[in-house]
Formats: C-alpha cells, structure tokens, sequence
C-alpha cells in the first residue's frame, strides 16, 4: 500500500444529490461498476426502494455486490458506522480500496431521529480517516428538506450536483460544526407522577439492581416483551452502570411510551467527550468499552446531549 | 425540536430501596467447573472475574460453567467470560451450560468468532 504525499486523506466521502431514479442510477451504478472493474469490494446500503433500483439496473454483475436495506441495518443512525460501515470494511482484505454506497437520510426520517443522522454523517469523517475508503452517500433533492441538503454540504469534504455537474470541494464543509449544533437539548421527559405511563427514579451503585428490574417491569407494562424487554434490560444496565462509574455516581433513569415506542433515557452529571464513544467496532483485544457500542446496535434510536452541566441519553425501543 | 431540558435535578422521582444482588458461585460435583446463581453486574462483578481467574488457573481441558440460575449478565459480565477464553489458550475451552439467552446473543453481536467458548443452550 503507498501512503498519499502530502495531506490527502485517502478516506473519500462525496455527497451525492439526485432528484429522479435516473439521476440515482447515474450516480451509483458507475461507481459499483468502477469497483466491481478494478475488483474491490463493494456494498450498496441504501433503503429497500432504491436498493432495488440498483439491484435490477446491475442484473447478474450484483452478484458479486453487498446490499443492505440501510432502513432496517441503519435505523439507528449510531448504529451504521460500527455495524455496517466498518463490519463491511473491516472484513476486507487489505491493501485494497474498499467502496460504499450509504444513504442513511430519507425523507421518512423522524424529526427525533434526523439530529442524530446528521451526527453520524459527520462522524464518518473521523470514523474513517487515514482508511483507503470511498463511501458515496446519496441524497434526494425532491423529497428532503432545505436543512438535510444544506446539512450534507456541511458533513461531506466533496459533493456532487445533481445532474450533469461536475464533482467539487464543498466551501461549507464543517463536520466538527454540525456535531456541536445537533448536541442539542432534548425535548424533555416527562416528569415522574404525571401519569401511570411515566417511570421515573433516581439510582446510585446500591440500587443498579432494583432500578433494572424497576425499569423491566414498567417496560413490560408498555407492551415490551422477549427480545425487546431483555435489550431494555441490557440498556438500562449499560447505561446506569456508565452513570455510576464515569458519570458521577448518581443519576435519574426514566421511562416511558413515545409515538409506538417506549423511551428510556439516563440523565447524570458526566460529561460525554468523545463522540465516537460506542461507534467503533470492538477489537478483538480489547477488554471493555462496549456498553455504549452495545446499546447503540440493540436500541431503534440513541440520541444524545451532553454539555458542562450534564449528559443526557435517550434510547428509543419499538413495541 | 422543543425548548430546554428542565434544570437538574428533575422533581418527584422516587428512590428505589436499595436490593444487594447476590452472586453465589459453588463448585460442580463430579466434573470441572462452577455452578453460578444470581446475577452478574456492577456490585458482584469481583466475584464473577475472581471465579473466571480461578477457571483460566486450574488447567483443566475443559471447564464447565453451569450458569441456567443466573437472572442477568451485563457487558462486562460477557467481556470478562471472553477474557477468560481467550486467556485459556492451547486448545482447551470454556462450556456455558445453559446461560441466560443475552449471552450468546452479546457473544455473536460484540465478540464474534470468539474461539475457546461452546455454548451448550437449554
């Protein structure tokens, strides 16, 4: 492997903009062509419409091809760099440029779930630096908003215009920035006592135990059940145990039902530096660490807010 | 989004009775290992690495864990049961009789191709 001259990252993370199938198509299937050609691995994780789009204009050459419906392997957004991104890329032999075809923001997207997509469109740039990496993310100019088109420019170091245009730098790049901006207050929990539906406690390290079983029992309340009441089990353990250890010993753990979901968030003192905490795959050597990496593949949403005066995690579960 | 989180701390929130879990780790009759009963968590976690620790010094092929009584493993539960395979080394392995079924699950989402490890399911 050669090792760039000079400041060039190897890692290359164009935004793509379209506006019709056509323009889709002419904007993906060239590059998973251009990798099948050269014989790098490829993966294509987009949501199920367009993947199939994809899929029919490839035919037979798809064979070859990862695909990913990115609307079930991407539902939580802080799950795409570790179990799908970099699971694919990681897996690959070295020594050859891996490419990635990722679309993790459309316009389903829940006004609760597009701060954290912006986040981690962001963080790819630190996820993958120094890493010989192409990932192309598309974005519909049709359907989504000002905000997600202005958001891309700031989240991608190149873009492509939709149409004939050609490739550029982006003037507006400013990944660091759009993490900051979408640190943002959550809309606040409910207080405990205005209703039966609304779990609310405060925990240290002697109570741990009784604040899980606590948050099952509720859960199972709300309508969790099997798979679903274990990860809420497994969540609220990581993350009151995060609050005990690094958070400053204490915390206020509530739960309750949200837009067909129950919601369960852990709000302490601490302070949360790192923004690829729980986004790395875990090393094989490596010990611990994994808390947060494990709720961000278990929950169906994780949003964030930390600042000096505290850290506030959200975890959504579907019923 | 909508305004501000309220200040810390949020009101009215009740506070739990502190419960001690209990971890209770015996030796199996008639075979290599433990029985574990109870759960697996911050406030019995010594007790767990400890057992694991003595697992990894005895030596033995094969090592059983009989773990269908333990309610609850987190995390760090699982990691340290991965720390310990990978510790065993020269073909010899650890067998989880019928653990709680997030064990296998954590194992495959967070340790996968872990080798040194069966997991015999109930």
């Amino acid at each position: 492997m050669t090792t760039p001259a000079g400041p060039q990252d190897p890692f290359v993370h164009p935004a793509l903009f379209y506006a019709d199938a056509e323009e889709y198509l002419a904007g993906t299937v060239p590059f998973v062509r251009a990798a099948l050609a050269a014989d790098e691995p490829v993966a294509v994780a987009v949501p199920g419409e367009n993947l199939r789009l994809i899929q029919d204009e490839l035919g037979a050459d798809g064979a070859a091809v990862r695909f990913l419906d990115m609307r079930e392997a991407g539902r939580n957004p802080g799950r795409i760099i570790p179990g799908v991104l970099r699971a694919f890329a990681d897996a690959q032999p070295p020594g050859r440029r891996v490419r990635i075809i990722g679309e993790p923001i459309w316009a389903g997207r829940s006004p609760a779930e597009y701060p954290a997509c912006a986040q981690h469109e962001a963080l790819i740039n630190a996820a993958f630096r120094g890493r010989e990496v192409t990932i192309l993310c598309p974005y519909d100019t049709a359907r989504l908003d000002e905000r997600a088109l202005a958001d891309a420019h700031a989240t991608h170091p190149v873009v492509i215009p939709a149409g004939p245009g050609a490739e550029r730098a982006s003037a507006a790049y400013d990944p660091d920035g759009v993490v900051a901006r979408y640190n943002e207050p959550l809309p606040p929990a409910p207080a405990s006592g205005t209703g039966p539906d609304v779990l609310g406690v405060a925990f240290d390290e002697d109570s741990l135990s009784a604040v899980r079983h606590m948050a099952t029992d509720h859960g199972a309340r709300l309508g969790l059940s099997g798979l679903a009441l274990e990860n809420l089990a497994l969540i609220t353990a990581e993350l009151t145990t995060n609050s005990v250890i690094h958070g400053g010993g204490t915390g206020v753990l509530t739960v309750w039902p949200e837009d067909g979901y129950v919601l369960c968030e852990v709000r302490d003192k601490g302070r949360l530096t790192d923004p690829l905490a729980g986004r790395r795959p875990a090393s094989r050597d490596q010990r611990g660490g994994r808390g947060l990496l494990l709720v961000n593949l278990l929950a169906d949403l994780v949003r964030t807010h930390s600042a000096a005066e505290g850290t506030t995690i959200r975890c959504y579960l579907g019923r | 989004m909508s305004g501000p989180e309220p200040a810390w701390p949020l009101p009215a929130v009740a506070v739990p009775t502190p419960a001690v879990p209990r971890l209770d780790v015996r030796p199996l009759a008639g075979r290599t290992g433990f029985r574990a009963a109870g759960e697996v968590s911050l406030p019995t976690r010594g007790i767990w690495e400890c057992a694991l620790e003595r697992a990894v010094r005895e030596g033995e092929d094969v090592y059983h864990l009989e773990l269908s009584a333990l309610t609850f493993v987190d995390v760090a539960g699982v990691g340290a049961l991965a720390q310990a395979a990978r510790s065993l080394g020269g073909g010899r392995r650890l067998v989880l009789d019928r653990p709680p079924d997030t064990v296998p699950r954590m194992l495959d989402l967070l340790w996968p191709g872990l080798p040194g490890i069966e997991v015999v399911p109930s």
